[in-house]
């Protein structure tokens, strides 16, 4: 029988840790933003963003592309590690007895509060191996240079290593659509190096999202 | 905090509040004991309300344990939502904590049929619990959140991943 004191253990209830109006607080005599649990969160303008593009650009050339995405890495390794801690604060358990629902619609939430756009899981690919990520409304993106080539480096340095560090795999993620190329919303595919090896090149050629996945399903 | 009266305590830089908004203010904080008795009750009486709706679903309406167990922590963050959001009478309250979330979780555990019953079962019970006058002050929270849970529109799912 369901004892609903039983589900109410402690009184508590946990929902949605990140929701906007509770998670952003400030510490404003200070002149500090802070989540809350008290943690610096920095508002960054726009114009900045696009001034370490062009900056990026300017002095390492080709090259932007692998250090915003090293970035990524190093901010996505840096990234799961404190959202993981909150939530396991935040729910009282370790984070391997936090269900899958709860864990990744956290991230959904905050991912949006933090202003970062909408995150999306695909999971259609699934079994074969893949799993997609959608990211619509990509600030970072927005204020990359527009051009032939997808530009969320940045992020997709982030979901290798969030979804590596999650899954226990090491995973490789690339880029097949991006709002700076005129598409939709960035979308990134995550697989296993050896799998994912010939997206590169279709990105390359410019194919469009679609037609890179069935490329990838046919290959088996 | 978001509260309906915001707006007016956003304005000094503009005017002195004028007579009708003096009077949306005071027909709030006249409203405010009722409010707490409500309050008190919802908070006092959960278990004794909601215990009830869980046997129901579970026997009467024979769904599986675990599927009962989501259903009613759904209903229990919505009682509690709901009951904040009357006593700050700001039905917005609700749906800014509870999207996002709440909807996404029903989908991930599949629970719409259930959570339908459940928030008949929970009218039912409110009505046996409260006057229809204090149901009145719970009921546009309450109809917030069960439109916000039954109407899943979006079409991302993570039940698939479970």
């Amino acid at each position: 029988m369901v004892s609903v004191a039983d589900l109410l253990t402690d009184g508590r209830l946990p929902g949605n840790y990140f929701a906007q109006d509770l998670y952003v607080r400030g510490s404003t005599e200070l002149g500090l933003l802070e989540n809350r649990r008290g943690d610096r969160l920095l508002a960054i303008p726009d114009p900045l963003l696009q001034a370490i593009y062009s900056g990026l650009e300017k002095e390492t050339g080709q090259a932007s592309g692998l250090v915003l995405y090293n970035c990524g890495r190093w901010w996505g390794k840096n990234f799961y590690a404190r959202f993981c801690e909150e939530l396991a604060d935040y729910y009282k358990q370790p984070l391997a007895s936090l269900s899958m629902a709860e864990f990744l619609q956290s991230l959904q939430q905050c991912w949006k509060t933090h202003g970062w756009g909408q995150i999306h899981l695909d999971i259609t690919y699934r079994d074969r191996g893949f799993l997609g990520v959608e990211i619509w409304h990509s600030p970072f993106t927005a204020a990359a240079p527009q051009g032939q080539k997808p530009s969320g480096d940045l992020e997709r340095g982030i979901l290798e290593i969030f979804f590596t560090q999650l899954t226990g795999r090491e995973l490789r993620c690339a880029q097949t659509s991006c709002t700076a190329k005129g598409d939709d919303c960035n979308r990134f595919i995550l697989g296993l190096d050896k799998r994912l090896a010939p997206v590169e090149g279709m990105v390359a050629n410019g194919q469009a999202h679609q037609a890179i996945m069935q490329t990838l399903m046919q290959q088996g | 905090m978001t509260f309906k009266l915001d707006a007016l305590f956003d304005s000094p830089d503009k005017q002195y509040l004028d007579a009708s908004d003096l009077s949306t203010l005071s027909q709030y904080v006249s409203s405010i004991p009722e409010r707490m008795a409500v309050y008190r009750t919802l908070r006092d009486q959960e278990i004794a309300i909601v215990q009830p709706i869980a046997d129901a679903l579970q026997q009467q309406a024979g769904h599986p344990e675990p599927l009962v167990e989501r259903s009613v922590r759904n209903g229990l963050m919505v009682l509690r939502y709901a009951a904040m959001a009357m006593l700050l009478d700001d039905e917005s309250f609700v749906e800014e904590r509870l999207q996002g979330w709440l909807p996404e979780m029903v989908k991930a555990y599949e629970t719409q049929a259930v959570d339908q019953q459940l928030f008949q079962l929970l009218h039912k019970q409110l009505g046996k619990v409260f006057s229809p006058a204090q149901l009145g002050l719970l009921k546009p929270s309450l109809e917030k959140a069960q439109s916000l849970m039954l109407n899943t529109r979006e079409t991302v799912t993570l039940a698939g991943l479970l």
